[in-house]
C-alpha cells in the first residue's frame, strides 16, 4: 500500500497507531505558538501554519545533548539513541534539510560517523505535510525544491480540507502506511488529483528568484574581498538568531560540566556570528568583524557546502528572513550575485 | 573495532607519565602519555602531522600537534602552551594523572610525495612539535635511506626557549641532520649558533631547492616572511609545506568553525602545500 486517506476527524486514531512502536511528534499549539511536541491524545494537532517557527532540526540534533558522561576519571558512553520516533508536520523544506545535516554527520562525511545524529535519524519516519499556502518568504522553488518535495520524506501528506491523503515516498514510508492500513482507506485517483493540483497552484503562487545558483556562487567567490560586503552587511547586530533558526545550520560547541568530579561533556548549537567561535586560544581571530562573519554565513551556504558537499545549505523557508532583527534578506544576498 | 573506537567523541584513556618543562619562561610543557589499553595503542596508529583532541575530563578537549614519531612506539608526546582552561589544568597536573587522547586527526605530512626528496625544516617558536615528529620519524634507521639530504632551521626568541635541547643536541651531532640553530637577538648566555631572524638565516644558508620539499612550521609573522624568502630560492609553492591552526572543537569535521573557505583545517588538513592556501580566503 503506497497511500492511504484518512478524514481529519480521524487522524488521531491514525497518531494512536503510530504511538503504540514510537514516540509521535506532531505541531502542538503550546502558549499560542505551534511547534513539535510529544503527541498524546489530548493535544489537538495544528494544521494551519505556514511553517512552525522551529524546524524538526532539534529533535535529531537537540539544542543541547549529552556526548559522554564522566565519574572520578572514567567515561561512560551514553546509550545510543535507538527509540523509534514518528515525526509528523514537517514542511518539505525542512525535511529536505535533514538531508543535507545527514551529509555532513554521516560517515560519509570523510569516514567519522555521528552516532548521536544519525541513531536518531536511522530510527525515525518522517510524515512531512505539503504546503498549500506558501508565505511571501518562501523561495524552495527558487532552490530546485517545491512545495511537496519528497527529499527527506518517507511520507508526504496533503491537507486536502476535511481530509488528508498520506503518500509514501519511501520504504519506510510504505511499510508505515501498509502497517497502518486498518485505520487508513486506499487513495485513489480524485485525491492524488487534488493533492497534484494543490501542489501546482501552491507552486504558482511563489515568488522565483530566477538566479542561477551555479552563477551566484562564482560570483561570491570572486567578489569575497568586495566591497559590497560592508553594505550588506552593515545592519546585523550579530544576534545570531538567523543560524539558531536555520534548519541547515549544524555548528556546534563542545564543553564539559562538572561538579566533585562527576560531570558530562555536552555539545551545544553555536553560532559563526559570535566572535568565540573562531577565536584562537592566542587571542587572534581569523573572523574578527562582524562582516566577515555574516560573509561566512552566506558563502558556507552558498558557495563552500556547494564544494564540499554537492548542495547550496538553503531550503528557502525563510525563517532567517521573518526573524531577522534588522532585515537582512537572503534573498537580497543571492540575487546581488546572480547573473543579471 | 572496539565500542569505544566506533563513536569518535570518545577519549581513549591514557596515563601522564612524565612532564618536561621545556623552555625558560616555563610555559611550555611536554606531556609523555601512555595509553592505559593496548588495543587502544594499536588503534592509535598516525604519521607525522597529524593531531590529536588532549581530553581533560570536566576542563574540556583542545587541539595539538602530536611531537611524537610513530617510531617512539611506547608513548606519546604533546607540548602544551599555557593558555587557557584545559592547558592551564594540564600544566597543574603531575605525573600519574589519567586524561584522554582522541584521535589521531587530520591528514599528515606528504610521506608519498616526500619520499626520495631532500627536506628542509623551517620552524618557529613552539609550532615546532610536528617538525620534531617528522625529524625523529626521518631519522630513524628504518626511514633515514628513504629521504635525500635532511636540513633543519629552528628558531626561538633566545637559547632558552628552544624546545626539545636534548634532541636538538643529539641531532647537532648526527650526520643524517644539517640543523642550524638561531636567536632573534644575540643572546648573554654563551651560543654557538646563528644570531637572527629565520627568514634572514634562512636567506644567508641559501639551501637549495633543487628536488626539495620545505616543511614550515611557526608563527603567523615568522610565515609570512619565510614564503618569500623560500620563493627566492626557487622553492615553487607546491613544494612548500604548511600545517596550519585554527579554533577546533569536534575535530572530525562536524562542528564547523575551523573552516577556511570550503576546507576544513581538520579533516582537509592542517597540511596544505602553499599553493592550496592560495586558492583560499586568508581565513587562518
Amino acid at each position: 500500500m503506497k497511500d492511504g486517506v484518512i478524514s481529519k476527524q480521524d487522524f488521531p486514531q491514525f497518531l494512536n497507531h503510530l504511538k503504540k512502536n514510537a514516540k509521535v511528534f506532531a505541531p502542538v499549539v503550546t502558549n499560542g505558538e505551534a511547534g513539535f511536541k510529544e503527541w498524546s491524545e489530548e493535544d489537538s494537532v495544528e494544521f494551519s501554519y505556514s511553517n512552525l517557527k522551529l524546524s524538526p532540526k532539534g529533535l535529531f540534533f537537540p539544542q543541547t545533548e549529552t556526548i559522554l558522561s564522566f565519574d572520578a576519571g572514567s567515561v561512560e558512553e551514553v546509550p545510543s539513541h535507538e527509540e523509534k520516533m514518528v515525526v509528523f508536520g514537517s514542511r518539505p523544506c525542512d525535511s529536505r534539510a535533514l538531508t543535507f545535516l545527514d551529509k555532513i554527520f554521516s560517515e560519509e562525511n570523510k569516514g567519522y560517523n555521528d552516532p548521536y545524529y544519525m541513531n536518531r535519524r536511522e530510527n525515525a519516519v518522517m510524515i512531512s505535510l505539503a504546503c498549500s499556502d506558501p508565505c511571501r518568504t518562501c523561495f524552495c522553488s527558487s532552490l530546485g525544491s517545491g512545495p511537496a518535495d519528497e527529499a527527506g520524506s518517507d511520507i508526504v501528506c496533503f491537507d486536502l480540507g476535511d481530509k488528508l491523503y498520506l503518500k509514501a515516498v519511501t520504504e519506510k514510508g510504505e511499510l508505515t502506511i501498509k502497517d497502518a492500513g486498518k485505520v487508513l482507506s486506499p487513495g485513489d485517483e480524485s485525491v492524488r488529483k487534488d493533492a497534484e493540483k494543490q501542489t501546482a497552484e501552491a507552486l504558482e503562487s511563489m515568488n522565483n528568484l530566477e538566479a542561477d545558483l551555479p552563477s551566484v556562487k562564482k560570483n561570491m567567490d570572486d567578489s569575497f574581498d568586495d566591497p559590497v560586503w560592508d553594505r550588506l552587511t552593515r545592519n546585523c547586530i550579530g544576534c545570531g538568531a538567523c543560524t539558531y533558526l536555520c534548519p541547515t545550520c549544524y555548528c556546534f560547541d563542545i564543553s564539559d560540566e562538572e561538579r566533585m568530579y562527576k560531570g558530562k561533556r555536552i555539545r551545544t548549537w553555536d553560532s559563526c556570528q559570535y566572535a568565540s567561535f573562531t577565536k584562537h586560544a592566542s587571542g587572534h581571530n581569523p573572523r574578527k568583524n562582524k562582516k566577515e562573519r555574516l560573509r561566512q554565513r552566506f558563502m558556507h551556504k552558498l558557495s563552500y557546502t556547494v564544494e564540499n558537499q554537492g548542495e547550496v545549505f538553503c531550503v528557502g523557508c525563510g525563517r532567517c528572513i521573518t526573524q531577522c532583527p534588522v532585515n537582512i534578506d537572503i534573498r537580497e544576498i543571492i540575487t546581488t550575485f546572480a547573473e543579471k | 573495532m572496539s565500542a569505544e573506537a566506533k563513536n569518535p567523541y570518545i577519549p581513549y584513556p591514557v596515563t601522564i607519565e612524565d612532564i618536561t618543562i621545556e623552555n625558560d619562561a616555563r610555559d611550555l610543557k611536554t606531556f609523555k602519555l601512555v595509553f592505559e589499553k593496548p588495543e587502544h595503542k594499536k588503534a592509535f596508529s598516525y604519521l607525522p602531522g597529524q593531531f590529536a583532541e588532549v581530553s581533560v575530563l570536566g576542563m574540556g578537549e583542545s587541539p595539538f600537534g602530536i611531537a611524537s614519531s610513530p617510531t617512539e612506539e611506547d608513548y606519546l608526546l604533546f607540548t602544551v602552551k599555557l593558555t587557557g582552561t584545559v592547558t592551564q589544568e594540564l600544566h597543574n597536573s603531575e605525573p600519574g594523572r589519567k586524561i584522554g587522547v582522541r584521535g589521531p586527526l587530520g591528514n599528515t605530512f606528504p610521506w608519498d610525495r616526500m619520499e626520495g626528496k631532500n627536506i628542509l625544516i623551517v620552524s618557529g617558536g613552539f609550532a615546532f612539535t610536528t617538525l620534531r615528529s617528522s625529524i625523529v620519524y626521518m631519522l630513524d634507521k628504518k626511514n633515514r635511506d628513504r629521504f635525500g639530504k635532511i636540513t633543519a632551521l629552528y628558531g626561538a626568541r633566545s637559547p632558552g626557549e628552544l624546545m626539545y635541547k636534548e634532541a636538538l643536541k643529539e641531532w647537532q651531532e648526527d650526520s643524517g641532520i644539517d640543523l642550524t640553530l638561531t636567536v632573534d637577538r644575540e643572546p648573554e648566555v654563551p651560543w654557538d649558533g646563528k644570531v637572527g631572524l629565520v627568514p634572514n638565516v634562512l636567506r644567508e644558508l641559501k639551501p637549495s631547492a633543487d628536488n626539495t620539499l620545505a616543511l614550515v612550521c611557526g608563527p603567523p609573522i615568522m610565515i609570512r616572511f619565510t614564503i618569500p624568502a623560500l620563493q627566492e630560492l626557487g622553492f615553487t609553492e607546491e613544494n612548500i609545506i604548511l600545517s596550519l591552526e585554527n579554533r577546533m572543537k569536534c575535530g572530525i569535521g562536524k562542528c564547523g568553525r575551523c573552516n577556511v573557505g570550503s576546507k576544513y583545517v581538520c579533516i582537509d588538513g592542517p597540511v596544505f602545500t602553499f599553493a592550496e592556501l592560495e586558492e583560499l580566503p586568508a581565513e587562518y
